[in-house]
């Protein structure tokens, strides 16, 4: 078989398990949607742990108020909603995407796509420069150093 | 009398430290290198100053000596020995001590090395710089971090370090270890200052400092593993890392640090990234800076800050002495910095390195950012905002798994420029081997998109480095293991080890509080967790222990909750059992009631143990890096004999046409015997 032909058949089989694979699980248990609900909240009376977490009463009393939320049938967004309603804005560790909190988010992000396209844009002028030749000290020195030195090659794999 | 021994040490420390900048100083200003002999008796001065004054506080700690402020407030006579001796550095005063005293026995280890090069312009401006920093903390130490103060009416008995401190063996080594690491990079940092101001910006002083780069970034690498490990033993809810700003702040140089560790190769081969490699080594020191202010000052909430102090805004000034000095220099320097060369193609080794950079430093960004946010966020918006785990997570994630897809490509790819044909040869069993693990992962059950793109990328980048390896070890016999790139390797598998167990153990955990009996038991994700019987017992005089005996799978288990004389609460200490698939975790919250039933968190995660393989793992790649392979000196063609030091290209050769300019003309040769 081609190599070719091989590296489509690896995309086919990699897309399909993934699809497969990442079919949403059976639904949450209460006990997991209290966790996960939880683990994204601080707990107001330790320093910088989550009430899904800390054993500090605080915490045990977001999570029974939680469970009990999670057991009337409210969704998350409501369960959310009503906790920073009655705690603050900052008790969610995921810091709103609007407002001035919302910079969190966008400047990393942004700063990583403006790193990669300054990478791009460099390359782009290193490829218009052109290889840029030897000039007459390099060849003196490249002389100088065969005369004492007969160099060494690396390929791949060695051990430099 | 230990505290004045102690005031004595750290005054020793400090004037010696302050005698070396001068002796530097005048020595260069004056051109009388003569006087730089004179380095070692200073550094030998130093060094004693530092060891008394550690000397002087374990014996103040050991022998219960409570006139001592820094006893007074943090031993106690019931702790055992080795938690006793683990308390210097349990609380600021002694961090900052330990922290010193590494950083002497770095500035003695450089002393050594280059003993016959102090006349050396380069090693001089180095140790100047070290001088500098050995200078700030041993007057840290003599001013507002004073570990020696006394207290006029010494208590009876001390409240004892923090009882979550007391509880494992590992708070003994993991603090050491990381600042090994941490301080380890003031040496790179320091050559990197000698040879902005020399002006010997060829790759000369990388190749002098790799070796301690590699040792302090292998150190710094077991501290926070370690670090992770301790958390998961002690903490109780199954977690080893929280993104709390003071973990936050040792990886942040680990981060850099490791961008530069691949960056420098580049700089090597092709004498290019020059101002790059400088800045990505000054941001690492001052990072340790930064994070030890962060730590330090009490600015930010977090679980291991140590109490608010006066020490910030010196810590903070010291930061910025050091970028403002770094920037300067390479603002400076700027026209010797500028490289010859370019890059040739994106798709190549190069091209790997750089992408590489990017997503490390952008990573770096994201946790400087995430941590420092709530303080801007208070500032500047007067509006308190939390950033914690979801975020972190959220942000790190997708690097993680480019940063992983890396891996996989870039061991494959040649310096310069690649052809499809040979990525297209190198790379099709790596990827195959990546997507076989995928598909057997969703046949065996595992769902969700994240974890099985994971465990994929991290089966073909480890598919890619044990290639590698391979091959090298066909070519050279046992050989092939040692030296920069398989070593380099070796670390690659151990970061894919631990990418796949944060991968699998975060995501696919399962949880749940228990009522037990005794005699009951319960089944957990196919474990059987059985509560045998309920003891108490005081044959630890340090503390009182209450455990729960327990069963996972038939064998013993025993979760545990301790009070210590001085503590307020019982602090629990969870059971592991570690599996190379599953591990359970035991955590028990409540004692027996009236009707004889414990609460216990029963916590079962795949592959933690992982992490840890993982960790060693690392380790080893590092020493099998630092080892030298089949490797010429890279010294050498720098180096030129003493008589030849007039020739205007004989000394620094590497740095192509620049090197003759930059040089004053009465300056030595590296290397020069």
């Amino acid at each position: 078989m081609s190599r070719r032909l091989m590296w489509v058949l690896l995309a086919v089989v990699a897309v399909g398990a993934l699809a497969l694979g990442s079919r949403p699980d059976e639904a949450r248990t209460a006990d997991e949607r209290v966790q996960d609900i939880g683990g994204e909240l601080r707990c107001p009376t330790c320093a910088g742990q989550a009430v899904a977490t800390s054993d500090a009463p605080a915490a045990e009393a977001i999570r029974s108020q939680i469970r009990a939320d999670v057991e009337a049938g409210r969704s998350d967004d409501t369960i959310r909603a009503r906790l920073t309603a009655s705690y603050g804005d900052d008790i969610l560790l995921n810091p709103p995407r609007s407002g001035f909190a919302g910079l969190v988010w966008v400047v990393p992000v942004a700063a990583v796509v403006v790193a990669f396209g300054g990478l791009a844009l460099a390359f782009r002028r290193w490829e218009r420069t052109g290889p840029s030749g030897p000039s007459r000290r390099d060849r003196e020195l490249v002389a100088a150093a065969l005369g004492q030195d007969p160099g060494d090659s690396h390929g791949e794999g060695s051990g430099r | 009398m230990n505290a004045s021994l102690g005031t004595a040490g750290v005054a020793l420390a400090l004037a010696a430290s302050v005698g070396g900048v001068l002796t530097v100083v005048v020595a260069q200003a004056k051109g009388r290198p003569a006087l730089l002999r004179q380095v070692p008796s200073f550094v030998g001065l130093a060094a004693l100053g530092a060891v008394l004054a550690v000397v002087a506080m374990q014996r103040a700690l050991i022998t219960r000596d409570f006139s001592v402020e820094f006893v007074a407030e943090n031993g106690s006579r019931a702790t055992s020995l080795p938690f006793t001796i683990s308390t210097m550095w349990s609380a600021l005063e002694g961090s900052i001590l330990l922290w010193g005293l590494v950083l002497v026995g770095y500035l003695a280890a450089v002393t050594w090395k280059f003993r016959d090069r102090l006349t050396d312009p380069l090693v001089a401006w180095a140790l100047l710089a070290m001088f500098v920093v050995t200078t700030f903390f041993f007057g840290l130490m003599a001013g507002p971090a004073n570990p020696f103060r006394t207290v006029p009416n010494p208590p009876a008995d001390g409240p004892g370090p923090n009882p979550l401190l007391q509880d494992h063996l590992l708070m003994a080594f993991h603090p050491p270890m990381l600042y090994l690491g941490y301080v380890g990079f003031t040496v790179p940092f320091a050559f990197a200052i000698g040879a902005l101001v020399t002006g010997r910006v060829g790759e000369g002083w990388l190749v002098e400092t790799r070796r301690w780069t590699l040792f302090a970034w292998g150190f710094l690498t077991v501290g926070i593993v370690l670090g992770a490990w301790w958390s998961y033993e002690v903490l109780g809810w199954g977690g080893y890392w929280a993104w709390d700003p003071v973990e936050n702040a040792s990886l942040l140089p680990w981060l850099t640090g490791t961008a530069y560790l691949h960056s420098v190769m580049v700089q090597e081969r092709r004498g290019m990234l020059r101002v790059w490699n400088l800045s990505l080594l000054c941001a690492t020191f001052a990072l340790t800076i930064l994070g030890t202010f962060i730590t330090r000052s009490g600015v930010l909430d977090s679980v291991h800050a140590f109490s608010e102090s006066t020490i910030g805004p010196l810590l903070l000034g010291f930061f910025a002495l050091v970028v403002v000095v770094t920037l300067g220099l390479i603002f400076w320097r700027g026209d010797t910095l500028r490289a010859p060369g370019r890059i040739d193609s994106p798709v190549s080794r190069e091209g790997a390195f750089l992408a590489n950079n990017v997503l490390f430093t952008g990573f770096a960004f994201v946790v400087l950012f995430g941590t420092v946010f709530p303080l801007l966020a208070e500032a500047l918006n007067d509006r308190r905002v939390s950033v914690g785990v979801p975020y972190f997570n959220r942000m790190s994630g997708p690097i993680g798994l480019m940063l992983l897809f890396l891996m996989a490509i870039a061991p494959a790819l040649p310096w310069r420029k690649a052809s499809v044909e040979t990525l297209s040869q190198r790379l099709l069993w790596p990827a195959w081997f990546g997507t076989g693990t995928v598909v057997a992962c969703v046949v065996a059950g595992v769902r969700g998109l994240v974890p099985l793109v994971a465990f994929g990328m991290g089966a073909f980048a480890a598919a890619a480095a044990i290639r590698q390896v391979v091959l090298a070890t066909r070519r050279n016999g046992w050989r092939g293991l040692v030296g920069r790139t398989n070593g380099g390797m070796v670390v690659h598998l151990g970061v894919v080890m631990i990418a796949i167990g944060l991968a699998a153990s975060g995501s696919f955990a399962e949880q749940t509080e228990a009522r037990l009996a005794p005699g009951e038991s319960r089944t957990v994700h196919g474990h059987e967790v059985a509560f045998t019987s309920f003891t108490e017992s005081d044959r630890d005089p340090t503390r009182t222990i209450r455990e729960a005996e327990m069963e996972v799978d038939g064998r013993a288990l025993a979760p545990r909750l301790q009070r210590f004389p001085n503590g307020s609460q019982e602090i629990g200490k969870p059971a592991v059992r570690y599996g190379v698939g599953d591990t359970v975790y035991l955590a028990l919250l409540e004692g027996p009631r009236a009707d004889g039933t414990i609460l216990v968190r029963i916590i079962v995660q795949p592959l933690v143990a992982w992490l840890w393989a993982g960790g060693a793992l690392m380790l080893v790649g590092t020493l099998l890096s630092a080892f030298p392979g089949r490797r010429r000196r890279g010294t050498e063609p720098t180096s030129a004999p003493a008589g030849r030091a007039d020739r205007p290209d004989a000394p620094e050769a590497d740095g192509g046409g620049t090197a003759g300019a930059a040089g004053a003309p009465d300056r030595e040769p590296v290397g020069a015997p």
